[in-house]
């Protein structure tokens, strides 16, 4: 059997990876990318605790992991339609999509 | 039936007789600019008049539920019916628990009204009048474009007022005296764009805040000591106001008590002791709360030192004098004296001291009003001076003499008013001139043209002034002879005031008193004459106003009033002047038009028209003018024969015996001989009024003011202290004005060299250079951010990767402690609790907390270890000492 | 069966991780997109393993069908422009704080790691556990202010998205208000409306 732990690793891994990309990368899309990547890692993590506690379905908080997960993916849903919107104005404003051209709120 | 629908302790017709004036201003005041006049007009006067209806009927409920508690009791041979003290009550809500520091004092106050036999009499007054005036200004004010915040205002005063009379305890009362307050300071400024009127809405609400001070004060007092607020809880808990001992007793000498103690600075030693009485200076609650509650009472009731902002807000409306600053709110501090009677005559000192200001305050304002020429400020004045008469009959213990001459005061000082406002009107009709409308000088035979308001104004004259058998005779004189016979004794009987050695006011107290109130008597009559007389009779002297030529030429012949010259020049006005009477009417001039409009039209009186056209003789108000006066009139001479003393016929005085019980009849003793003195005390009082009449007739009518004018030329020094009120104002600014603003030229000094200079400089120094020194951080280049988030980030790890111990220890007494450890995620603990050190257990545990004992002067050293969730370890120790300490002993206990 | 397990397991993650690397490497963000899907799909068998029936179905719906395809219309949107021109502006700052993030990440992983070397096994699951009878009792039980307060959250991403994407769409004129500028300034100026509009 797969212990915990290997999904732990396995979430805390695409974590990592989804953070370098978001620290590494200056293509606003693929910074987006890398937040839904980092945001999956989570829910995996959240969804992997639950199961510790799947003896029995019917407990009240049995599914608080899942629960949390489902507001993960809402969340992950609100956030790529905004940050999209926003790589869409930003581009009509600055004709880019660099973040390092982002620098609006400078002084 | 209603009995069934309305309870005795859930009434709920108050919320309509409440919630009508409220509504009605409430839709005044959001709507009415877009309702137009007509339905502004027919709000007030509904709302007015259902609440009027609703409190007929609560009245006669009330009177029913009085007569249900009648029984028959024989004192001292003599059969009578006594009565229970009965009220009507409803809550609305809950408004506040407040409990004192250790709970000790837990006081309820909820939002709650009651009817009883005072506030009855007193809401069916407010009502009634309110609903008369109400009417009179719907014609007076007919020209003014801010109709509807008028009658909004005024709608606002009667709810304000309504909540000050049938609150049932002192905080309600209090946003009912705020609500008055507030409503008599936007009418006195309702022309507020003319500076005066603004300045005296600005005075009056001042001078208000200097006697709420004294309300809020005697408030908190009366919490304090007698743990409730409520009328019925504040009657129970009266006694605590005589309590002695320190706490209870307020030392003026030392302050709050203690001794003075000499001391040295270096060898020079300073004796304080010359400072210590024999016995400190103490009063008790009642003297202290009563004098708090007293200066509330002389500033709305316009009393010395506070009665100042009463004739200055005449500016307002003269529908508003009427009905606020004459018949109602004016008579909240007598009905607060009234209301809490039980509390003021525990202390006979505040009686005596408020008897003392009622009087003063009576033959001050009466000297003043003798010589003003503005009608409204004759009557000003003369409120003034009936006020004090009602704070004289109070302040002796004569509750219901004071009320009553309350009641007869509404009547015939409302008519007084409305009569001024109706002649203000005709006059204003002519001279469109604020002052001149109102001066005296250039009225006269006003008889002639406007015979109902003479009608009325002169039998409000004579009830005012004292004549029998009119009302005013009726309480006047029974506030003088209470006055002479009545001796205030503390209630609380003899041991208790030799214990709290209690002042007793001198026996002889009672006849200055009685003498200073005939004298203003006299003077009442005087000058009330004089205000009738030289505006009604006579001929009309206001032809020359407004035209500089005629009056100039009327000065050089040596009168200006002179009866042919005036008297041929009217004839021939009269005649020819209907056309321009027509056309005054179109200019829609005798309301009170803005002020720009109103000086044109003013100026254009003075220089083309009027010199070639002669004016038009005043006229007689419209019917919902003259209606309310005949009505007031009528109750003004009749209302007497509600509490006739003298002829032994009181029913008002049997009405309110339920809510004096108590108070009046322990707290006053009769003097000697007092039944046999009733009749000739009252002959003086008729001769009062004959004096002071009769002269009044001598000096305006068959001398035609010659008289006056010698004395005033006689002694100019005293007839310009009196035309300039004593000076009152003028001492004021000089001493409380001058010293405020000294404090505020010092204020603003300070304000500018240390808080602005100062602080503000260095204040934005700093955050100008932090402001450098950050903006360098901000780069804009948001992979720079990330970066920072990750650097916290890091920090972050570090935290959770190295453990935490931290120990406290908490004394849980008697020399046992318990060390408890911080908490953590996925903390585990080992402990050395005894201090031995050897680890307790062989392995980690989740106890986060261990006991441990301690004797006296002991120490002992704690150590822990913790594990956190990456399996690193620390280790902390933590030495508890119990204090040496003998102070924990108790007495009594051997060590 | 125990075997079958864990290779499902370790094909999955191998999957997700390189979908993961993919999504993040890649220079054509459509190739980056495509990654992206991979590691959802992967993830949502993971899912499966987990007992998340209910879930792994909505990462499906959501991520892959809604999200994914956002991102697609996106990067079309943009064509050619979204692909970042390569120079190596701020390379130093970049590279210096993402390694400082993957090595903290490393250290702290160890660390994990070396706490937790006793793995136990995972408790055998009741079957109904993640269906959606189950899942909706929880959702729509203790869970039901914060599912309702999501709707609200969802709403005003709308709302932003919306305010946000339209910035000058707002000065497009609509051929409605032209009609009615064009009647405003005739009628100021006098002059009657133009002949084309009187024609229609």
């Amino acid at each position: 059997m797969i212990p915990l732990e290997a999904y732990i690793t396995l979430s805390a891994f695409l974590f990592v990876i989804g953070g370098f990309g978001f620290l590494i990368r200056r293509n606003v899309i693929v910074t987006l990318l890398s937040i839904e990547v980092m945001l999956n890692a989570v829910n995996l993590a959240f969804v992997a605790f639950n199961r510790a506690h799947a003896a029995d379905a019917n407990a009240v908080g049995a599914h608080t992991g899942q629960v949390f997960a489902f507001f993960g993916i809402a969340a992950a849903a609100a956030e790529t339609a905004v940050g999209l919107a926003i790589v869409l104005s930003m581009f009509r404003l600055k004709r880019s999509v660099r973040t390092d051209e982002a620098d609006l709120l400078k002084n | 039936m209603l009995g069934q629908l309305f309870p005795v302790d859930d009434f709920k017709l108050i919320a309509l007789i409440l919630g009508m004036p409220l509504l009605g201003a409430a839709v005044n005041g959001i709507w009415g600019q877009r309702l137009g006049k007509e339905a502004v007009r027919l709000m007030a006067l509904t709302a007015l008049a259902v609440s009027f209806l609703g409190a007929l009927v609560s009245f006669f409920m009330l009177v029913h539920a009085v007569d249900l508690t009648g029984h028959e009791e024989v004192v001292e041979g003599v059969k009578s019916v006594v009565h229970e003290h009965t009220k009507l009550s409803w809550t609305a809500w809950d408004w506040m628990h407040t409990s004192g520091g250790d709970g000790a004092t837990s006081v309820s106050i909820p939002v709650k009204f009651s009817i009883d036999a005072l506030s009855g009499v007193m809401m069916l007054v407010v009502t009634g009048v309110g609903f008369l005036i109400h009417l009179y200004s719907s014609a007076y004010m007919a020209d003014d474009k801010a109709y509807w915040r008028f009658f909004a205002y005024l709608n606002l005063f009667i709810f304000s007022m309504l909540v000050l009379i049938l609150g049932d305890n002192l905080p309600l009362l209090f946003v009912g005296w705020e609500g008055v307050g507030l409503c008599s300071y936007l009418l006195i400024g309702f022309w507020y764009d003319k500076m005066p009127n603004a300045a005296a809405g600005k005075k009056a609400f001042l001078a208000n805040r200097v006697g709420d001070f004294g309300l809020i004060c005697g408030m908190f007092l009366l919490a304090h000591y007698c743990g409730a607020l409520d009328w019925t809880g504040l009657s129970n808990g009266a006694e605590g106001l005589l309590k002695t001992g320190d706490l209870n007793q307020i030392h003026l000498w030392p302050i709050g008590g203690g001794e003075f103690r000499d001391f040295h600075v270096g060898p020079l030693p300073i004796p304080m002791h010359i400072f210590q009485p024999s016995t400190a200076f103490t009063i008790t609650g009642a003297t202290a709360v009563g004098l708090a509650l007293l200066l509330g009472c002389t500033g709305k009731s316009a009393q010395l030192p506070l009665y100042i902002w009463l004739p200055d807000a005449m500016a307002g409306p003269t529908p508003v004098s009427a009905l606020i600053h004459a018949a109602t709110m004016v008579t909240a501090g007598i009905y607060l004296i009234c209301r809490l009677s039980f509390i003021f005559v525990l202390s006979p000192f505040v009686m005596t001291t408020i008897a003392c200001v009622g009087a003063a305050t009576a033959i001050f304002a009466a000297t003043i009003a003798l010589v003003q020429n503005d009608i409204k400020k004759v009557l000003a004045y003369s409120t003034v001076s009936q006020l004090g008469y009602m704070v004289l009959g109070v302040g002796v213990g004569a509750f219901s003499a004071g009320f009553f001459h309350v009641l007869t005061h509404a009547f015939f000082k409302a008519c007084l008013f409305l009569g001024a406002g109706s002649v203000i009107h005709a006059m204003h009709a002519r001279v469109h001139d604020d002052v001149a409308s109102q001066d005296m000088r250039n009225m006269g035979g006003l008889r002639k043209y406007m015979p109902l308001t003479y009608w009325t104004f002169f039998v409000s004259t004579l009830a005012i002034a004292g004549c029998p058998p009119l009302s005013g005779f009726f309480s006047k004189d029974e506030i003088l002879y209470r006055a002479y016979v009545n001796q205030v004794v503390n209630p609380m009987g003899e041991p208790l005031v030799a214990r709290l050695h209690m002042w007793t006011p001198p026996t002889a107290l009672g006849p200055i008193l009685y003498t200073v109130g005939l004298i203003t008597a006299v003077l009442t009559a005087f000058y009330m004459f004089r205000l009738t007389f030289v505006t009604f009779w006579g001929d009309f002297r206001g032809w020359t106003i407004g035209r500089p030529s005629l009056l100039a030429q009327a000065e050089l012949t040596g009168h200006g009033h002179d009866d042919e010259h005036g008297h041929s020049e009217h004839e021939s006005d009269s005649h020819d002047t209907k056309s321009a009477h027509a056309g005054h009417d179109d200019h829609g001039g005798h309301g009170h038009d803005d002020d720009g409009e109103l000086i044109e039209v003013h100026d254009d009186h003075g220089h083309h028209e009027d010199l070639t056209t002669p004016g038009y003789p005043p006229h007689e108000s419209p019917w919902p003018m003259t209606v309310p006066l005949i009505i007031l009139g009528t109750f003004a001479a009749l209302a007497g024969f509600l509490n006739a003393g003298i002829l032994h016929f009181a029913p008002i005085d049997h009405w309110l015996e339920p809510v004096f019980a108590g108070s009046a009849e322990h707290a006053v003793h009769l003097r000697a001989n007092a039944e046999r003195l009733e009749w000739p005390l009252a002959a003086c009082g008729v001769l009062a009024f004959l004096i002071g009449s009769g002269i009044a007739y001598w000096v305006y009518v068959l001398q035609a003011g010659k008289p006056a004018k010698a004395m005033a030329d006689g002694a100019p020094g005293l007839h310009d202290l009196l035309q300039d009120k004593w000076r009152v104002d003028e001492l004021y600014e000089a001493t409380i004005y001058a010293g405020t603003d000294a404090l505020a030229d010092t204020a603003v000094w300070l304000d500018r060299s240390v808080i602005d200079t100062l602080l503000a400089t260095v204040t934005s120094t700093v955050v100008k250079v932090s402001g450098v020194v950050l903006r360098l951080l901000q780069t804009g280049v948001v992979h720079i951010y990330a970066g920072a988030m990750v650097v916290g980030l890091a920090g972050l790890a570090i935290f959770f990767v190295v453990p935490h111990p931290e120990l406290a220890a908490k004394d849980t007494g008697g020399g046992n402690y318990v060390v408890e450890a911080a908490p953590g995620m996925g903390y585990s603990y080992l402990w050395d609790a005894d201090g031995n050190g050897t680890w307790d257990a062989q392995a980690m545990s989740a106890v986060d907390h261990q006991p441990l004992h301690l004797n006296a002067g002991e120490t002992k050293t704690v150590r822990l270890m913790v594990k956190n969730a990456f399996g690193f370890t620390k280790t902390v120790a933590l030495p508890v000492t119990r204090p040496e300490s003998t102070k924990s002993l108790e007495i009594g206990q051997n060590p | 069966m125990s075997t079958v397990a864990n290779l499902y397991f370790y094909l999955c993650g191998f999957i997700a991780v390189c979908g993961a690397m993919i999504a993040v490497t890649a220079a054509n963000p459509v190739r980056g997109a495509m990654g992206l899907l991979t590691m959802i799909l992967s993830v949502a068998g993971l899912f499966l393993a987990l007992h998340a029936q209910f879930l792994a179905a909505i990462q499906l719906i959501v991520y892959a069908g809604a999200i994914v395809v956002l991102f697609l219309f996106v990067i079309m949107l943009l064509g050619p422009s979204a692909r970042a021109p390569r120079d190596q502006r701020g390379s130093v700052s970049r590279g210096f704080f993402s390694g400082l993030f993957v090595l903290v990440a490393l250290v702290t992983m160890y660390l994990s790691a070396r706490a937790a070397v006793h793995a136990d096994p995972l408790p055998m699951a009741d079957n109904d556990f993640g269906g959606i009878d189950a899942f909706a009792k929880s959702l729509f039980g203790e869970a039901l202010i914060p599912f309702e307060l999501s709707s609200a959250l969802l709403m005003v991403a709308v709302i932003g998205a919306v305010a946000v994407a339209r910035g000058e769409a707002s000065k497009v004129e609509t051929p409605a208000a032209k009609r009615l500028r064009e009647a405003r300034a005739s009628f100021e100026t006098g002059a009657a409306p133009s002949t084309g509009e009187a024609a229609e």
